[in-house]
């Protein structure tokens, strides 16, 4: 049996903080946070970026959605702890300072927003979507959101977004 | 954001360290794998454990590789997403990834895992609540408390909370066989048998036991397998209602009359277990499919299935959904009867 390093021992129930080095939109952030803490907690109020929104906090509608390593991950039912050393992507990577990108551009061409608060986990999932397959069907689209819920039933408009975007003949509508 | 309760986080590096480190932190210690139905319902109170132990840093736990002499080796935290587009899957069984596709969200499928999918606890409207909804009423059997609430005598002493993976049926009728590991050691169960039908104790690995590997036996590859899934959205929900077929159609290329050969039909999303439909066999083991058949069969799975009103969609049309999706996999495994042997 191996050796049981003092990394992991048993001893006291207590639950420790740790130093995590988090790799958040290219930038090393070192937070402290207790084991609970999820990583939609400590993207929003331990580094501050709130561009990802908290919505139902069990994994079933997107809204926190952000990319780990490429893939789009849910943050509200991810422990930080487990992500420490991974590269994760959140809505505040799209834009360059004040100018959007061609996806988040498309989204207002199109009115792919209504309230909004979908529309981060919607941009990642979509981002994730257009960088294996950069002209998508609208099936494709479909089935790449299917984890992401808009309250406002606005999915017309984010499909018709997502496939402006990806250059596919869907013109910028006039709002 | 609400914070979950406080626990020691552990990780250890080797399977056998895990073991150890689960046994030395007793009963209220968990493992966690891809943490997509173990962190709602912490969060719901349902389980609190003091200690987590992550498997994250154990290698090889996610690998899927297939044995010549074996069969499709399985890691427990090989994602339902990496099943979905491996290529040893998509060639000796694609039910599997058909199955794993059908698992909740894209991102959900991104996280979940193989062994999370297998020892998914049960789900019902009575359990799965807040600590809040839960003081409103007496207690319900699974969390402690006397009588089921989710039967309709409101007196049973059984729990039905109902088994809603969408992988594990599949992996029930491919015969796949699951390595359980403890600090007392190692033991092989087959995974028909590692269902209890209790949805208090829905399974029969014990807390210091960890899911080391799934092995679907070579024997079973080339099986003409489907799996049809009914749940509220298309997307996201659990099954209320599911069905996981296998069978070989066995007979000269060109011949309508194919005999039937290993047949295997599992429900699921409406019993504390994946039920194995046991009187489908002897009904059509060695026999050509008809519609008579296909019929009486589909009439067999719907007796099976005993949903109750403890989680989406209503009894007789679950119970109706089972009938119909059963006869719609045989339509399926008839229209592929060309391409398989």
């Amino acid at each position: 049996m191996d050796q049981i390093t003092d990394r992991t021992t048993v001893n006291g129930k207590k639950s420790r903080s740790r130093v995590l080095e988090m790799s958040i939109n290219g930038e090393t952030h070192e937070i402290t946070v207790k084991p609970r803490v999820m990583l939609l907690e400590a993207i929003r109020d331990k580094i501050g970026l709130t561009g990802t929104k908290d919505g139902c906090e069990s994994g079933t509608c997107g809204a926190c959605t952000v990319l780990v390593d490429g893939q789009p991950t849910l943050s509200c039912i991810s422990l930080a702890v487990e992500n420490e050393g991974k590269d994760i992507r959140t809505v505040e990577d799209l834009a360059d300072g004040d100018n959007l990108n061609f996806l988040q551009e498309a989204f207002l061409d199109q009115g792919g927003t209504q309230c909004g608060f979908c529309t981060p986990g919607m941009l990642m999932s979509a981002t994730a979507l257009l960088e294996k397959n950069p002209k998508p069907t609208r099936d494709d689209i479909n089935k790449a959101l299917e984890g992401n819920l808009c309250r406002c039933t606005g999915y017309n408009s984010i499909v018709d977004s997502i496939l402006q975007a990806s250059d596919q003949g869907v013109k910028p509508r006039l709002l | 954001m609400q914070p979950l309760p406080n626990f020691q986080y552990l990780e250890p590096e080797t399977i056998h360290e895990a073991a150890k480190l689960l046994m030395d932190s007793g009963t209220q210690s968990m493992v966690i794998s891809g943490g997509t139905d173990m962190l709602p319902s912490m969060r719901q109170g349902i389980f609190s454990p003091d200690v987590v132990i992550s498997l994250q840093a154990i290698p090889h736990l996610r690998d899927v590789e297939w044995d010549d002499t074996e069969g499709l080796k399985i890691g427990p935290l090989a994602t339902l997403r990496s099943l979905e587009t491996n290529a040893e899957i998509l060639q000796h069984f694609p039910v599997i990834a058909e199955a794993a596709h059908a698992v909740g969200s894209p991102q959900l499928r991104e996280m979940a895992t193989v062994g999370g999918n297998i020892c998914l606890d049960t789900r019902c409207y009575y359990y799965n609540q807040s600590e809040n909804w839960q003081a409103c009423d007496q207690e319900c059997l699974k969390l402690g408390g006397e009588t089921c609430k989710a039967a309709p005598s409101g007196r049973a002493k059984k729990c039905f909370a109902v088994f809603s993976a969408d992988l594990a049926p599949v992996l029930v009728a491919l015969d796949a066989r699951i390595t359980l590991l403890s600090a007392r050691g190692e033991r092989h169960v087959d995974l028909r048998e590692f269902y209890t039908g209790d949805g208090a104790a829905p399974h029969v690995k014990a807390p210091d036991e960890i899911l080391t590997s799934v092995l679907v036996p070579k024997q079973m590859a080339g099986i003409f397998g489907v799996y049809q899934k009914y749940r509220i959205r298309n997307s996201i929900d659990y099954p209320i209602a599911g069905v996981a077929l296998t069978l070989r159609l066995n007979g000269p290329d060109k011949s309508a009359k194919k005999l039937v050969k290993d047949v295997c039909l599992v429900i699921s999303g409406v019993a504390s277990k994946p039920l194995v439909v046991k009187k489908i066999p002897p009904l059509l083991n060695g026999k050509a499919l008809d519609d008579a058949l296909i019929e009486e069969a589909a009439l067999l799975a719907k007796k099976a299935a005993l949903p109750l009103a403890n989680t989406g969609g209503e009894r007789a049309h679950r119970k109706q959904m089972i009938y119909e999706f059963t006869k719609k996999a045989f339509e399926q495994a008839i229209n592929n009867g060309s391409q398989i042997s």
